[in-house]
């Protein structure tokens, strides 16, 4: 048996950020129950009581493996009720994943620290980091009752996300080097993953959302969409008035992130809850219910959930939604109200709704981030943006406290990238640099370029006789903070005799500009905060959307060498260490490689950061209970999925 | 007449054929394509489409593929097979999504238009007949009070006054109880009690102008001589209007059905939005805003066929009400 404790298998000894997370729900106290006692003395749900009492459903025992994972909960809930939450009309597909669609192999613990049991029970590592065993829970099953196995992982991998008429390139979590890793079956419950070379990272790569491709799909319903074990595929297909095969099985099967997941109520899956009402284009909400096959119990041995269904009510408009969350029509929401701005209304509110505020802690390293394209097209601009000597002057001539008092509300610290001080990798070198605001020095060090001319309006001039300008690309209706930020930077830099354009574009336009390296330069939130290892975009050229400032370098990398540009030495040297820290599963060894990739990065100093990103929230009904005071907001920690929702109940 | 309306539907061809070429270039006109507005929308919530997945949708979708490719492959599908493809963002047929919504949609302007003409008729009438008199004064202030409020603005304040005041959820079209469930009498009935809010809410503008061009159309009838001549003749005061000036100037109103029918799609987008209903407006915007093509395509083409046809309908009712119309 399983236990969600500090005993499950540690991966960052010594790496504990529990003073940083302090008030978070403590997960300490063991349960006593032996271990085959607890299909016997597990108990149920009142409506699946009685649906089993009727003969329509196997009792419990025969529902929940003998070896259920035991969640160790604040209070042992209520059964009942129904949890509304609201989604967005359009490809708010997540908003689900986040809260049922989190069961992988294996997930984080609370803190964001530690990687514990899930689907998985155990595992076991070889030393290189090149093979990885899981033993899956005996007698587990699916939501429509059929047994969960080994089989189904190794087709999930196999035969769906290794098939190149499904995915033209595997997904990336299970690639390593370029090369996809080999599931394979041992015995029932035993299956192993073999990499062609070491990829200690594998098991957060699994806790995250884009590493549920293993329990993604089963292999008893999903093969019949799939040519190898149905021969008759193309009657369905055409059938379905569809294209191709890939496209039925999508539509019957999904994948992890798009709206069809969640569109099949006919697909078994080990969520908590599953799909009644789907969402599909025209709907107007989807409900989930229970799922009878559930194989978490609490400590007193009661199946979860304990609430009975979820439902999502779809408004295409967010201020309704803001209207649902302080008329109290929401039982817990951070999705689209977490901005700034809406935190006055919601705290006023907060009595007349009968919520509570909760915290998330922002794993994001930046608030904004400035990303100067230094691989820009035109030679004069890169030359100017690729001198550290003059990114130093503009981060010296920005007054970070004016923005942080008026912006953010005194609510931050000047910042530039880097892990979150009390992550254990803080680098204080990397954060704090060039934050003072020092219009005196950044002046001199302008002179000293040779910008020293200025035109009527106090504007340098580049020695060719160009007026230092550029356009920061920002969007507004996605971070109309940033626009704000930028119009103050806009003046302090009007000062030191630079001049800007904040340049506010719609979504994607911003990205298309990217895309095609058009842009001046561009503001985005810095990841990496609480993350450095799944996020590390800001510390080297490793993310082809989002490293802006110098997105062909990321391709370069991404691709082997085979596209983009080759970066400079610099770059490449981080590249490789990186690479060497992914593969290492020594956590002492992988901090030591990252620490230098940190020291490289704050001696380039390639992205200028403004202050350290605030804290969302979000809204928690008073009598939703066991839902932490406080937890991390971010992807690859999908709140409040880890969190366990499965464990909230409502008090009466 | 006959030859007439043959002659105006096989314009209709050509028309379409343009239009439906115009329509997928004004969609792809906006910078990126569905992949990098999928990608940008999921940024919004800070989440990430791997790196890998987002290069095999744009292939997956054709979207690598020149435009004037893309174009022949959907309205090929269209006229040979009457497929109107998949919507990239629900993976689902087209037609299905639309005609999901297209009723509800008929159901809501048909009412619309029911209570819009139910009142404006009768009020547009009296303040022309009693011109400058306190009552006009009364209906003019008011229909300039409707004709300035946005829509939108006058729902988000109903739906606050509602969800704070009175605790009353105002969006939607049904309870939570009859969201899913097959039609019945009970449905029906759940369906009309939701009903008027955004009728009311719809109809109040367009009373408003409404109003306001039968006051004018009525007033330049009114004094026409073949109105003295009638009410010299002895004709009671309300058989006279009724059978002359009301007559002829209900014209524009006729000529407006060719806007009506497009408004079915189009019409009342933002209250739709904001009210959340299950009408085809919100479907429509989505689709453009996330460049979905084959969805949106599908929606501008049916908006335009809906235009033709209502032309081609008020003009003939046209020919049949007013005598001084001729086709020929």
């Amino acid at each position: 048996m399983s236990r969600d404790t500090e005993h499950g298998p540690r991966l960052r000894p010594g790496l504990d950020r529990r003073d940083m997370l302090k008030g978070l729900a403590g997960a300490t106290a063991l349960s006593a129950l032996p271990d085959m006692a607890f299909a016997q003395a597990a108990k149920e749900a009142p409506a699946l009581a009685k649906l089993a009492a009727e003969g329509k459903l196997p009792p419990l025992a025969e529902r929940i493996s003998g070896n259920p994972l035991v969640i160790t909960v604040e209070k042992v809930g209520r059964y009942g009720g129904s949890l509304r939450r609201g989604l967005r009309g359009s490809s708010d597909h997540n908003g689900i994943l986040r809260m049922v669609g989190n069961q992988g192999l294996v997930r984080w613990n609370l803190a964001f620290t530690a990687v514990l049991p899930n689907v998985a029970d155990k595992w076991e590592v070889n030393a290189d980091s090149t093979e990885f065993t899981f033993h899956l829970r005996k007698g587990m099953k699916w939501s429509d009752g059929k047994p969960f196995t080994a089989d189904d992982v190794v087709f999930s991998i196999e035969d769906c996300a290794k098939n190149t008429e499904l995915y033209k390139s595997a997904p990336s979590p299970i690639v390593i080097d370029n090369k996809a890793g080999t599931a394979t079956r041992i015995d029932e419950t035993t299956v192993k993953f073999t990499f062609a070379s070491p990829y200690a990272l594998f098991l957060e790569m699994m806790a995250t959302p884009l590493g549920q491709h293993p329990t993604l799909f089963a292999k008893h319903y999903c093969s019949q969409f799939h040519p190898k074990y149905n021969p008759g595929v193309a009657e369905l297909v055409k059938a379905a008035n569809l294209s191709d095969w890939g496209t039925l099985f999508r539509n019957k099967c999904g994948d992890i992130e798009i709206p069809s997941r969640w569109g099949n109520a006919d697909k078994p899956t080990l969520d908590p809850w599953v799909i009644k009402e789907p969402y599909t284009g025209g709907a107007t909400r989807v409900v989930m219910e229970r799922n009878p096959y559930f194989w978490q119990v609490d400590t007193a041995g009661n199946q979860l959930p304990y609430i009975d269904r979820l439902s999502f009510s779809i408004s295409q408009d967010v201020e309704s939604l803001m209207l649902d969350a302080i008329s109290g029509r929401l039982d817990i929401q951070e999705r689209h109200l977490d901005t700034l701005q809406n935190k006055p209304t919601l705290s006023q509110n907060m009595q007349k709704g009968g919520y509570r505020l909760i915290e998330l802690v922002s794993s994001s390293s930046q608030q904004v981030q400035i990303y100067l394209n230094m691989t820009h097209k035109d030679a004069k601009m890169r030359e100017m943006f690729a001198n550290k000597e003059f990114r130093k002057a503009l981060s010296l001539g920005m007054d970070r406290k004016e923005i942080i008092d008026l912006v953010y509300l005194g609510q931050s610290q000047p910042h530039q990238t880097g892990p979150r001080p009390g992550h254990p990798w803080y680098h204080a070198g990397l954060s704090e640099q060039f934050t003072s605001h020092d219009p005196a020095q950044a002046n001199a060090i302008l002179d000293k370029l040779g910008y020293a001319k200025k035109d009527a309006n106090g504007i340098r001039l580049r020695p060719d006789g160009q007026r230092i300008f550029f356009a920061i690309d920002v969007i507004p209706t996605l971070y109309p903070d940033e626009v704000d930020a930028l119009e103050l930077v806009k003046r302090h830099w009007a000062e030191i005799g630079v001049d800007i354009k904040v340049n506010t574009i719609e979504r994607a336009l911003y990205y298309t500009r990217g895309d095609n390296n058009d842009h001046d330069a561009a503001v985005w939130p810095g990841p990496g905060g609480l993350d450095p290892m799944l996020d590390p975009r800001d510390y080297f050229a490793q993310h082809t959307q989002g490293s802006r400032y110098a997105i062909p370098w990321a391709q370069w990398y991404v691709s082997g060498g085979k596209d983009g540009q080759e970066p400079p030495e610099g770059q490449k040297q981080r590249m490789k260490l990186f690479d060497q820290a992914r593969a290492t599963a020594d956590l002492e060894k992988r901090a030591a490689l990252m620490k230098h990739v940190f020291d490289l990065t704050a001696e380039a100093f390639e992205t200028i950061g403004i202050c350290l990103a605030v804290n969302a929230f979000g809204i928690c009904k008073n009598n939703l209970q066991n839902v932490p005071q406080k937890y991390p907001n971010a992807w690859t920690w999908p709140n409040p999925g880890p969190a366990l929702p499965q464990q909230f109940f409502f008090a009466t | 007449m006959l030859r007439f309306i043959a002659k105006r539907l096989l314009w209709m061809v050509p028309s379409l054929i343009v239009v439906s070429f115009l329509a997928f270039v004004l969609i792809q006109l906006p910078p990126g394509d569905f992949v990098t507005t999928y990608i940008a929308t999921l940024a919004a919530s800070n989440e990430v489409v791997d790196q890998n997945t987002a290069a095999d949708l744009r292939v997956r979708f054709g979207l690598d593929q020149p435009m004037i490719v893309q174009y022949f492959k959907w309205i090929s599908g269209i006229v040979l097979r009457g497929d109107f493809g998949l919507s990239f963002e629900w993976q689902q047929p087209v037609s299905d999504l639309i005609w999901e919504r297209m009723a509800l949609t008929l159901v809501l302007t048909f009412s619309t238009l029911l209570a819009t003409w139910g009142i404006a008729l009768p009020i547009g009438v009296f303040s022309a007949v009693k011109k400058y008199s306190i009552g006009d004064y009364i209906v003019t202030f008011f229909s300039f009070l409707g004709l300035a409020i946005p829509s939108f603005l006058l729902a988000l304040v109903l739906m606050y006054v509602a969800a704070v005041e009175f605790g009353q959820e105002v969006g939607g079209l049904f309870s939570e109880q009859y969201v899913t469930a097959p039609w019945s009498i009970g449905k029906v009935i759940d369906l009309l009690q939701h009903l008027w809010i955004p009728v009311i809410i719809l109809a109040v503008s367009g009373t408003a102008s409404l109003i306001r061009v039968m006051r004018a159309n009525m007033l330049d009838e009114l004094n026409k001589p073949y109105v003295t001549t009638a009410r010299a003749k002895g004709l009671s005061e309300f058989h006279l209007l009724v059978k002359y000036p009301l007559r002829l100037a209900l014209n524009p109103f006729i000529s407006t059905i060719s806007w009506l029918l497009p408004n079915l799609v189009s019409g009342s987008i933002i209250v739709a939005i904001v009210l959340s209903l299950p009408t085809a407006g919100p479907l429509l915007l989505q689709s453009l805003m996330s460049q979905d093509m084959y969805l949106a395509g599908a929606f501008v083409l049916l908006i335009c066929t809906l235009t033709l046809i209502g032309s081609l309908i008020s003009d003939i009712l046209l020919a049949l009400v007013d005598p001084r119309i001729r086709l020929e």
